[in-house]
């Protein structure tokens, strides 16, 4: 008699075969089940929403000393264009600057601007719909559509600008120059800025003139005040400060180091060339400095100090009549506010 | 029949862990997928721009008050019934204010304003000095 | 020859099966997939645009204008005008090409006791197919006491209003 216990029969291995197929075909159902759904794909949108909010709506983090002017990257907490938390929408030109210049790597955008346990990949660009301003940074982006993606509309702020040209001719000229009080061969020009006119809490921020956070611009049309043909000296631009809240408040020099140029702290153009402080060189046709405010926060000023920037020109006769004080402040023929500019910004994460 | 022949049952058994395990992993697809879902609309339940609209709406009344009378007159009276009946129309929120008269804060004058703002889903109280 | 034992693993395997394949119809035909459109991520960017262009409208560019552009269009029933800044600022884009929004508007205004409103940009034919959803933004206008030239005359006349502009936004 044969024993058959080694022997599979015939229905077994019908009945096996079944289920074999249908398991298979259950298995290659599943990964059908799982298309489509990367586990960090879904959050690609809400992580550029979430980026957009914070560059558009929030200054950043210090607000005051401002994030921008923090020239070490682990001190900034993090990275915002707005204004100011009450204005939404109106960017800074200085954070926006600071923000695309090559000083951070992708490591501190990703935890300065755009937070996440995850490493995402990003693009983030800003264009002003008259083109002066256009930056990018990032990776370029994916082709197709698999990228998370916000579009903000702004409006950018610039600094404002006192132009010092013919409206003022007879305002900062000396009537005369032969009259006794005028004989000193040193003649001073100041522009003054009051702060606690300028930081007024009044004036919406959108609007405001802040030498803490926005350069300083002042562009002298100095042929009108040129008396003489070889050009006047300027010996030196200085700062000085004065704090009217206290008794006897008198003006101080600032202590600054007058005699390095360093074009982070303030540039001086004389007649188009790059000078210091002290330049001690003639003189012609044109002054123009900028004083960043990264000068300006070194001069330890509070809200109610008033700042002079004093140009003094000196020669054996004087060669210049300019003389008087103009203040930097909110009348639009003393300093050009420019209007606010449209621009996009667009944030892509993947 | 004597005795039923269970020999085969662990084939059925095995069928059953399949089919346990497929809907183990429909309910974690499921969840997984309502994440993304809720965040955008998430973002779009909350009335963000709506309320800043408001606000900015009641600070353009408080300068008309400020400029032309108190908030009792007619015509103010008009503009804040024009917000309050477009915003429940519209807007479907249901909104309420008041400017009361100025107080001297730190030097400056300014107008006590309290907003109400609910649209069924999101509640906002705020009182603040303009 | 044949034995019947057999035709018990048979009947296993094919129950087997069967379950198998009911579990994963089921499960399969219960998840669905979300495609973005469910998730209502394109309104919320669409949302979120159309919000920033008309607040942006709303921002006098000079501290010396007393209006915005957006009321300086609506106090003068300026449709044309409105719709091609509107379009401008919401079809830019960083590298430069252009989107493909399109709009409409009305400006919702109250007359005794009803809410009204006048058609201010009328929405173009050609985009009434092939469209995706539409999402609406809104910001709120003061008008002064005059009626603007050219809105309805049961507008108020005698009281300065508080309006609604009403923008329908929607990608073609």
């Amino acid at each position: 008699m044969r024993a058959d216990d080694g022997v599979m029969s015939l229905d077994f291995l019908a009945g096996f075969t079944i289920f074999l197929l249908a398991l298979i075909m259950v298995v290659s159902m599943v990964p059908g089940l799982l298309a489509g759904l990367g586990s960090s794909s879904i959050d690609y949108d809400a992580v550029a929403y979430r980026t957009g909010v914070i560059l558009v709506e929030d200054p950043g983090w210090p607000v005051y000393p401002p994030w921008e002017m923090n020239a070490d990257p682990d001190e900034i907490e993090r990275m915002g264009f707005s204004v100011s938390r009450e204005t939404p929408n109106v960017l800074l030109s200085t954070k926006i600057e600071r923000f695309f210049d090559s000083g951070f790597t992708a490591g501190d955008y990703r935890s300065k601007a755009i937070f996440g346990d995850y490493p995402y990949s990003y693009n983030i660009s800003i264009r002003s719909l008259d083109g002066a301003y256009q930056n990018s940074t990032g990776e370029p982006l994916p082709p197709g559509h698999g990228y998370g993606y916000i579009r903000r509309v702004v409006k950018i702020k610039e600094p404002g600008v006192a132009n010092i040209d013919d409206r003022f001719a007879s305002q900062y000229a000396i009537p005369n120059p032969g009259a006794p009080e005028w004989n000193s061969t040193v003649r001073n020009f100041t522009v003054q800025l009051n702060f606690s006119k300028l930081l007024d809490p009044e004036r919406d921020p959108a609007y405001r003139i802040d030498p803490r956070t926005e350069p300083v611009r002042v562009n002298i049309d100095f042929a009108q005040y040129c008396t003489d043909s070889s050009g006047a000296t300027l010996q030196n631009v200085t700062f000085w400060k004065k704090d009217p809240t206290r008794p006897n408040a008198r003006f101080t020099r600032i202590p600054f180091s007058y005699d390095e140029e360093n074009a982070d702290l303030y540039t001086l153009h004389t007649d188009g060339v790059p000078r210091s402080l002290a330049p001690g060189a003639p003189v012609k046709s044109s002054i123009s400095l900028v004083l960043k405010p990264a000068a300006t926060s070194q001069f330890t000023l509070d809200q109610n100090s008033i700042l002079d920037i004093r140009f003094t020109f000196e020669d054996e006769t004087p060669h210049t009549n300019i003389t008087g004080i103009h203040h930097y402040d909110y009348n639009t023929t003393n300093v050009a506010l420019p209007a606010l500019q449209p621009a996009v910004l667009e944030v892509a994460i993947w | 029949m004597a005795c039923m022949n269970e020999e085969g049952q662990w084939i059925v058994l095995m069928g059953l862990l399949v089919a346990v395990g497929i809907f183990f992993l429909a309910l974690i697809i499921n969840q997984s997928a309502l994440v993304g879902q809720t965040t955008a609309e998430g973002v779009l339940e909350f009335p963000k721009n709506d309320i800043r609209d408001l606000r900015a709406a009641v600070f353009d009344y408080v300068d008309y008050v400020d400029r032309f009378g108190n908030a009792n007159n007619r015509s103010s009276q008009a503009v804040r019934q024009d917000i309050i009946a477009i915003s429940l129309e519209r807007k479907n929120a249901v909104v309420d204010f008041d400017v009361e008269s100025p107080q001297n804060i730190s030097g400056r004058l300014l107008y006590p304003v309290t907003i109400h703002y609910n649209n069924g889903v999101t509640k906002y109280d705020e009182r603040v000095y303009y | 020859m044949v034995s019947e034992e057999g035709q018990l693993y048979t009947m296993e395997g094919v129950a087997a099966g069967i379950i198998m394949l009911l579990a994963a119809y089921i499960a399969v035909s219960t998840t669905g997939i979300y495609t973005t459109g469910d998730t209502h991520i394109p309104d919320m960017q669409l949302e979120q645009l159309g919000s920033d262009v008309l607040a942006m409208m709303d921002t006098p560019d000079t501290a010396g204008d007393s209006k915005s552009d957006l009321e300086n269009f609506v106090n003068t029933n300026n449709g044309d005008e409105f719709k091609k800044m509107f379009l401008s600022y919401c079809n830019a884009t960083t590298s430069g090409d252009l989107d493909n929004l399109h709009m409409s508007a009305v400006v919702v205004y109250r007359s005794g006791g009803e809410i009204r409103e006048h058609q201010f940009v009328a929405p173009d034919d050609n985009t009434w197919t092939g469209r995706e959803n539409a999402v609406r933004v809104t910001r709120w206008v003061q008008l002064p006491t005059t009626r603007p030239a050219g809105m309805p005359t049961d507008m108020p006349n005698d009281r300065p209003k508080a309006v609604l502009v009403e923008v329908l936004l929607w990608r073609a």
